[in-house]
């Protein structure tokens, strides 16, 4: 697809012109990845025309284009701020000024009108006031999210509240979100379907009873982390049309609850009652026995044993896609009755299930011949044989965690290498069974995207080199603690595996200044952990900074002999990092300043044991990014050494200090 | 209104089956009345009767016509009034009245011939004893036709139901300077015939039977109204007193509003409570010392039965003001002064807290500072609720309310002002309430039965129906 358009601009170019427009734009519709959009608005005037035409969505990295932006796209319908430092009130009002008539730019004005996505999470520099105009000027907003905000409160609530034409919203962790903030949402958003309230631990049963009362339509209910009540599902259970209904970690709630659930929610597809201390088998009987059509039950670690009862209800449940009981007793007869009767099953999750054995796998995956996610996480009697099993009969995995399944060998791989060319990820993490030989195999899964390897030890630059050769399309790998990894299988990696996003390199101590050069090949890392790597040097960093030009997230944490030349690199040409842990390194005060007041994208910063810097040059490097950063862990006692006027700063602009 | 109309045709069905009795309307007490002021009862005793039965009933055809005319039907109050009719009538006490009726009606019939033959001798002069056995006569016949009315009543206001809400004729009782009637419910639905049989005291029984027999016809419509009206009804006066079994003492605004209600009749000084003056009183001599001065004044007749006291606000068109339709007296003095203050007086108590509420009672003000302040949930409206759920239970009723967001440091002015408008919605509100019962009161009183009765007060002439007219006639035979 990317091909397309290059080799039409090949052509002459009245070839390219005689595509009408609305081809043009189907084409570039055809696009997914952003890449290729790239690449297609930089052919030629009249493509970069569709593609502003066109577009639909924007993110922006970087908040100094956004009035620009928003000046070339006229049909924005999404907008999405999060990645941004720091959206804060100038921001907002200097947008929303140029709105207004007589503006010079009158193109400004539309981005509002059409705009129905707005993704503001961790935006915790706005204000009320603030958010209140910027909804107030999107008459046609259906989904926002602020999550992650934690400041935003009743005000910011009463703000969105305005939006009155809100489906979506998103506040989880607004944390001083309480009751009557949830009030003002419910009464003025009424027609709201989809609703998370994660972590907002001051809303109550009133509010919950207020808000379904208020908006009937909701579809999506997330109440994860609240400490509410039954009372609160008693209220829920009245909501005909609710199909996800979160309950996670709610530790309030009991069997007697989820019997209002039982005869309630009628439309009832999901439910996730994971991690509720108070619910036990007896309460999923309730919820099964009045849902026969329920396709997702998350009951993660609230069993302790998936009983005979509750086994006998879920019989019932023939149109069940999706099951967690993660950290229940199993029975291998209890494997039978599942695949007897949830034939439809696509994922099943018994991470830290007691009584999985290979046997019982095996009887599972007879008649789940659709599945495509297993979770076997710590399963720690499955061998090969379930391994086998699992591959044989499930050609369609897309999914398997066997973290910490040590049993597990090259003849498990061989079989899944054999069988399940579909599979995209794979979690072998603590797995002393992989080796070389195991990675050959597993290779053969060209389309495996994640790779986690973690802790196996018995793997070296030979089995990278498989992985670097043949899985191409893979963008994340974790090879944390994989010491006999060293610059050879970083070599044969950066050769293959160019989409890499993700890499953990912590604690492989034989990586070297010369193996992060050939991670700086790697155009499109963006998240880099290399923990404790001994051998680098500034060189190293300065090679990682020059060549991974999207890298945004770099934890070197204990990379002791890093100088001054890789932090200056660093500060220069790492524009885009947005997370740095710098902590037990050698920086300098100077090197610190410039990458804290250089780095204009920088959110995050973990600033501890900083051996060479003093109290001075924190504090000015904290004053030089103070605009910014939300986020920022320090060692302890500069709690006192700083002054006050900085951290009443860090404090004023919404940035989060973790004392260390 | 549907109710009420039918029962009002029901009772006026009645009238033709009480014939053996007689017609007792809530329309008779006019009726009654003004042929004694009219007619001339010497030359005819017993056209009065028939006359008065016919008025009666003409009476009651006007009202209908004055009212939205409703097809009679026979329904269930109609049973009930049947039933209830059945379940209590006592015949051996009828044939009591009745034969008592006789002897009285003979001794009328007595006098009037002596009269008759009296006049033969000095004809055309108008005599001062001509004038006085007239008015005789007219007592007599008033007093046999509140016989009749009461061995009536006794069959329809035997009907035992509880009762809250004084009626209106009841109110207008109050009017003749506080006439004492005695509760005569037991008696009543005993069907026992007043004690004028022996001839003992006149001067209450014209006025209490006459009452309670109205208030017959008051309770069959409010047995009716009762299922309507329920939640109207103050819980506070949740008390079962039939209407016409106790007393009502009207105060007026001045002595309400008086500081003191026990005054020294030595030095003139006032007090609150009568301990206190006893207290006092001690220091103008030894007399006032003995344990017989300073003990409480007790109930010097305990044989009698004790009259139950009631209170009217004299604030005209208030629900507690005895003329009101659906009149609820007040218990006590207190509760009249409290009641005064509150709905009729300005709010000079001024709360030093919040600088917006304002009371009336100072015991409310102290009442509302010992929790000003912990009225943090505040709707859009203005209310503000002491507690969340309150609240959350408002917004959940009220379409589009919302909780308001209390506005800490960034609006001082507008928090004043939102309070502000929250009183004033208060009092609003409270007005409105006022305003609306005077309001249902004057449509009822254009549309229903009751409001028929309160157009009877203008013919009741106070003049013709004084007690001590009637006390000072009862000794002359």
């Amino acid at each position: 697809m990317l091909l397309k358009p290059k080799m039409l601009s090949f052509q002459s170019s009245k070839n390219v012109l005689s595509l009408t427009e609305d081809l043009l734009v189907r084409i570039y519709e055809l696009l997914a990845a952003e890449s290729d959009r790239k690449s297609f608005r930089l052919v030629c005037r009249e493509f970069r025309r569709i593609d502003s035409l066109t577009r639909r969505h924007l993110r922006v990295i970087r908040i100094e284009f956004l009035p620009i932006l928003l000046g070339k796209y006229p049909r924005l319908q999404s907008l999405d701020l999060s990645a941004c430092p720091r959206i804060d009130d100038g921001v907002v009002s200097l947008l929303l000024t140029r709105v207004g008539p007589g503006s010079n730019s009158p193109s400004l004005g539309h981005w509002a009108w059409g705009l129905k996505s707005l993704v503001l999470s961790r935006a915790t520099g706005l204000r009320f006031s603030e958010l209140e105009m910027l909804t107030r000027a999107c008459p046609c907003l259906e989904s926002v999210d602020v999550s992650y905000c934690c400041g935003f409160g009743d005000r910011e609530a009463a703000a969105l509240s305005s939006a009155v034409g809100l489906r979506e919203l998103n506040m989880d962790k607004c944390l001083q979100l309480t009751d009557v903030g949830l009030a003002k949402i419910a009464v003025g958003c009424s027609k709201l379907e989809k609703l998370s309230l994660k972590w907002c631990m001051e809303i109550t049963d009133l509010g919950i009873d207020l808000l379904c009362k208020k908006c009937v339509d909701l579809k999506y209910l997330d109440v994860s982390y609240l400490k509410v009540t039954n009372e609160s599902l008693h209220s829920i259970a009245s909501l005909l049309k609710l199909e996800v209904l979160g309950l996670m970690a709610c530790p309030l709630i009991d069997d007697v609850g989820l019997q209002f659930i039982e005869r309630g929610c009628p439309s009832l597809k999901v439910i996730d009652v994971s991690r509720c201390e108070g619910v036990s088998s007896s309460g999923l009987i309730y919820v099964v026995r009045g849902h026969r059509n329920l396709l997702e039950l998350n009951a993660g670690y609230c069993l302790s044993e998936l009983s005979t009862a509750l086994l006998h209800q879920m019989k019932n449940l023939n149109h069940l896609e999706v099951i967690r009981i993660d950290g229940a007793r199993i029975s291998e007869t209890s494997f039978q009755v599942i695949s007897a009767n949830c034939k439809s099953l696509v994922e099943i999750g018994l991470s830290k299930c007691v009584g999985v054995t290979n046997m019982g796998i095996m009887r599972l995956v007879s008649a789940c011949i659709n599945l495509r996610v297993l979770n076997l996480t710590c399963c720690h009697s499955i061998t090969d044989t379930a391994i086998s099993a699992i591959a044989y009969s499930c050609r369609s995995l897309v999914c398997l965690k066997v973290e910490s399944c040590n049993m597990i060998t090259e003849k498990g791989l061989c079989q899944l290498g054999s069988f399940c060319l579909l599979l995209e990820e794979i979690d072998l993490t603590d797995c002393c069974g992989v080796n070389d030989k195991g990675l050959e195999y597993l290779s053969r899964c060209s389309e495996l995207s994640c790779l986690k390897l973690g802790l196996c030890t018995n793997i070296s630059n030979k089995g990278l080199s498989y992985i670097g050769s043949n899985c191409l399309k893979i963008h994340e790998l974790d090879l944390y603690r994989c010491t006999g990894i060293g610059d050879d299988g970083l070599e044969a990696l950066s050769n293959g595996c160019k989409k890499l996003r993700k890499l953990n390199l912590s604690y492989c101590n034989a990586v070297s200044d010369r193996g992060l050069a050939y991670i700086g090949r790697l155009e499109e890392l963006s998240d880099l952990e290399m923990r404790a790597l001994h051998k680098i040097t500034g060189v190293g960093l300065e090679a990682v900074a020059v060549g991974c030009k999207k890298l945004a997230d770099l934890d070197m944490k204990h990379c002791e002999k890093v100088g001054d030349s890789g932090f200056w690199a660093l500060a220069y040409y790492s524009k885009n990092l947005r997370q740095i842990n710098l902590s037990y390194c050698g920086i300098s005060d100077m090197a610190l300043c410039m990458v804290m007041g250089n780095l204009s994208r920088l959110q995050e910063a973990k600033l501890v044991h900083l051996s060479n810097s003093t109290v001075e040059g924190v504090e000015l490097a904290l004053r030089a990014c103070c605009a910014r950063i939300k986020k920022v862990k320090l060692f302890a006692p500069l709690r006192f050494m700083l002054s006050s006027e900085i951290l009443e700063i860090l404090h004023a602009r919404g940035c989060i200090i973790r004392w260390d | 209104m549907d109710l009420k109309e039918r029962v009002c045709d029901e009772l006026q069905k009645e009238v033709p089956k009480g014939a053996s009795s007689t017609n007792f309307n809530t329309q008779h007490q006019q009726k009654w009345e003004d042929p004694s002021s009219t007619l001339d009862y010497s030359t005819r005793i017993e056209p009065p009767f028939q006359a008065f039965n016919q008025t009666s009933q003409t009476q009651s055809l006007l009202l209908c016509n004055n009212q939205i005319k409703v097809p009679m039907q026979d329904g269930s109050i109609n049973d009930l009034l049947q039933a209830s009719k059945i379940q209590d009538w006592d015949p051996s006490a009828m044939l009591n009245n009745l034969s008592f009726l006789e002897q009285k009606i003979h001794q009328l019939q007595d006098l009037v011939y002596l009269i008759i033959a009296r006049k033969g001798q000095v004809l055309g002069r108008p005599d001062e004893l001509l004038v006085q056995q007239q008015q005789l006569v007219t007592a007599d016949l008033t007093s046999i036709i509140i016989q009749l009315i009461s061995t009536a009543g006794s069959l329809l206001s035997s009907v035992k139901q509880t009762l809250s809400a004084a009626t209106t004729s009841l109110g207008q009782c109050g009017e003749f300077g506080g006439v004492v009637f005695p509760s005569s419910a037991q008696r009543l639905n005993d069907g026992v015939q007043p004690q004028n049989a022996g001839g003992s005291k006149v001067s209450e029984p014209p006025n209490s039977i006459d009452i309670t027999s109205n208030n017959g016809n008051e309770q069959n419509n409010h047995i009716v109204e009762e299922h309507e009206l329920k939640d109207e009804e103050d819980a506070e006066e949740g008390e079962n007193l039939l209407p016409g079994t106790y007393e009502i003492l009207q105060l007026e605004k001045e002595e309400i509003l008086a500081p003191h209600t026990h005054f020294c009749t030595i030095c003139g000084k006032g007090f609150k409570r009568d301990a206190n003056l006893r207290m006092h009183m001690r220091g103008h001599g030894d007399e006032y010392k003995t344990p017989g001065a300073l003990a409480k004044p007790t109930k010097e007749s305990s044989s009698e039965p004790t009259i139950i006291k009631r209170y009217s606000c004299p604030y005209a068109g208030c629900k507690r003001n005895k003329d009101h339709k659906k009149f609820q007296p007040l218990k006590t003095i207190l509760c009249v002064k409290n009641h005064y203050k509150r709905t009729h007086c300005d709010k000079s108590y001024i709360c030093s807290r919040c600088n917006t509420k304002k009371f009336s009672v100072i015991a409310d003000l102290k009442t509302h500072e010992k929790h000003c302040g912990k009225d943090k949930w505040l709707c859009s409206c203005g209310t503000t609720f002491s507690r969340k759920d309150k609240l959350f239970g408002h917004i959940t009723l009220f379409q589009g309310h919302t909780p308001a967001i209390p506005s800490d440091e960034i609006k001082v002015a507008p928090a004043g002002t939102s309070d502000g408008a929250t009183n004033k919605v208060g009092s609003v509100n409270f007005n409105l309430s006022s305003y609306v019962s005077s309001e249902s009161e004057v449509q009822s009183s254009s549309m229903d039965i009751k409001g028929g009765i309160d157009d009877a007060v203008g013919y009741f002439s106070p003049l013709s129906f004084d007690t001590c007219n009637f006390g000072g006639f009862h000794e002359f035979p």
